[in-house]
């Protein structure tokens, strides 16, 4: 337990030193991507926990969060999406959302540039 | 639910850490967390996923359909293969949404399409998800009557499956509807109201989606109002005793029972018009996974789980929140959970809950989640638990990694005992004959489905086993 709580405490450490929770919190918030029916489908699901950080997920454009899922790759990530991992539920609850709208959307909240393919 | 110390504290912790050791194996074996298989992404006809909240229901719909306008989808059902299913957040944990016909998302459908400042009403499309709709509402001076306890579903869903707030003189989010707006299966569109189509206001106001589609509402509200939302801990026994005291006094008031603890929450709020006090860092779900290392171990020693809860709970102060009512009443909920609610008459509730918690604590240790504890109005839509009655809910929850048939098999006979009706969107093994029983205007409701939908093209297997006697 002493190891585990000292994990805790130096992640928690690292994060608070990485960036204010209030500035992640408040680009969480305001992150929409630029194209209009993506932003309607993110605005509609993903934003209502990737936006809010007390919701527990990962804050949308907050790299500390994002780059060690985002070195699992994109297909781990998409098929996490598409079925649900752990407090991630099936589908992101976007269940207008097809296989390469998650990509996009999990790139937007990765903050990785967009594909250029 | 309050604040971290609650439920382990460091003396507590330390203690806690002591008897792992000590449980070693025992104690893993006692409490084994499965994650539960995911089905493959994609099935042999390359049709998508589609998995509800919780992780227990899946389907390969042949079709997705997310529909910009009315008219839009007004063409889908008239040519899309049924059994066409409506799905918003996918929360519920029953069957209702799996189809391997069409699936139907009515993110495209949302906002407040229209309010009126004298009367309080607003008209709400019903794609739209509840954690933005109080928000959206708060800009008209508007709130609902009810807040349910999660913020995640679409409003369309909760309406359909009766989702509800608490509060003795408050009836569930279906009760504030005066009227809606609702694709059928012949692709007709009907406005329905007490005065207008009233049958089909009256059957499909709590619908399942078995009525058709419903797209826009318009509901009555009440001016935006700040509330004094406080939560305290107590025994459980002292919990029960003064529910009904409790019921009176606020208007809302919730009791989560700690199992195997000894403890209870109580949650009230109340008008007020103090300065704000921000509801602060959410440690609901840090208490609640400290409740699941207490039950991780020492489920092999009740005894102990509940002198170390006793422990780090003791002298714990009321918390206090002063905000806006949509802000402090609805909350995020990332742990998954699957449930079974029951709504009973509203004087057996506190009896019934007690029996209910001496059954799970004699045997299912595993369990960790609170119960809840809420009470609803009256109301008049036929096919709403609250029908004509004043109910108090009983609701147990089973984290998702573990085993939840003890809900059938050991919940669901005591709260069917007590005249209970289960909450539409929430685990239990009735079929129309027992609707039937528990409903008394449940035939008249099976007859406007019928008249609606004669080919049952909204009718999945689950709402088959709802709506149709066998």
């Amino acid at each position: 337990m002493r190891w585990l709580v000292i994990l805790v405490c130096l992640a928690g450490c690292k994060r608070a030193a990485e960036e204010p929770a209030a500035q992640v919190a408040a680009r969480a918030a305001s992150m929409l991507p630029s194209d209009v029916r993506l932003a309607g489908l993110y605005r509609a699901s993903c934003q209502n926990c990737h936006g809010h950080p007390e919701s527990g997920a990962p804050p949308a454009g907050y790299h500390f969060a994002w780059d060690a899922r985002w070195k699992q790759g994109l297909d781990t990530l998409l098929s996490h999406t598409i079925g649900g991992y752990n407090a991630m539920p099936a589908g992101g609850q976007c269940f207008a959302c097809s296989p390469a709208d998650y990509k996009v959307l999990i790139r937007f909240m990765a903050g990785q540039p967009a594909d250029a393919s | 639910m309050v604040s971290r110390r609650t439920v382990l504290g460091v003396a507590g912790g330390a203690v806690v850490a002591g008897a792992a050791v000590a449980a070693g194996e025992y104690a893993l074996k006692a409490t084994r967390d499965v994650e539960p298989v995911v089905p493959p992404s994609v099935d042999g006809h390359g049709r998508l996923l589609w998995r509800n909240w919780s992780g227990i229901e899946s389907a390969y719909p042949a079709q997705r359909a997310a529909p910009a306008a009315e008219d839009e989808l007004v063409a889908m059902v008239k040519s899309a293969p049924g059994p066409i299913r409506a799905v918003g957040a996918g929360h519920s944990f029953t069957r209702l949404v799996p189809t391997d016909g069409t699936l139907v998302s009515l993110d495209n459908f949302s906002g407040v399409s229209g309010h009126d400042v004298a009367l309080l009403q607003a008209t709400v499309k019903t794609g739209t998800r509840l954690g933005a709709l109080g928000e959206m509402l708060a800009g008209v001076g508007q709130e609902m009557f009810a807040q349910p306890d999660i913020n995640k579903q679409a409003l369309g869903g909760a309406l359909g499956t009766g989702t509800h707030g608490t509060g003795a003189l408050q009836p569930a989010l279906h009760g504030g509807v005066i009227s809606f707006r609702m694709v059928t299966a012949k692709g007709d569109v009907v406005q329905a109201s007490a005065t207008e189509s009233a049958d089909i206001f009256n059957a499909a106001r709590v619908g399942l989606g078995a009525f058709g589609i419903i797209t826009e509402v318009t509901l009555q509200n009440r001016k935006l109002s700040r509330i004094r939302k406080r939560t305290e801990l107590v025994p459980t026994g002292e919990a029960l005793d003064r529910w009904p005291e409790l019921k009176k006094a606020h208007r809302t008031v919730e009791i989560y029972v700690l199992p195997f603890t000894g403890m209870s929450a109580i949650i009230t709020s109340d008008p007020t018009d103090d300065p704000v006090v921000p509801r602060g860092e959410d440690r609901e779900n840090a208490a609640l996974l400290e409740l699941k290392m207490l039950r991780d171990y020492c489920a092999f020693a009740p005894w102990l789980r509940r002198w170390l809860a006793g422990q780090a709970m003791a002298g714990e102060k009321p918390v206090v929140a002063v905000d806006d009512g949509y802000k402090l009443l609805s909350n995020e909920r990332p742990v998954r959970f699957n449930e079974m609610e029951y709504h009973l008459p509203a004087e057996v509730q506190a009896t019934a809950a007690a029996e209910v918690l001496a059954a799970v604590e004699k045997n299912r240790p595993d369990v960790f989640f609170p119960f809840e504890l809420r009470c609803i109005a009256a109301d008049d839509a036929w096919l709403s638990p609250f029908y004509q009655r004043a109910s108090g809910s009983v609701a147990v929850h089973a984290y998702y990694q573990n085993d939840y048939s003890f809900l059938v098999e050991l919940v669901e006979p005591i709260l069917r005992r007590y005249g209970g009706r289960p909450h539409w969107g929430k685990l239990n093994s009735l079929r129309a004959r027992d609707f039937a029983a528990l409903y008394p205007r449940f035939r008249d409701a099976q007859a406007v489905r019928q008249t609606l939908d004669p080919e049952g093209k909204f009718m999945n297997d689950y709402v088959r086993r709802v709506f149709v006697d066998g």
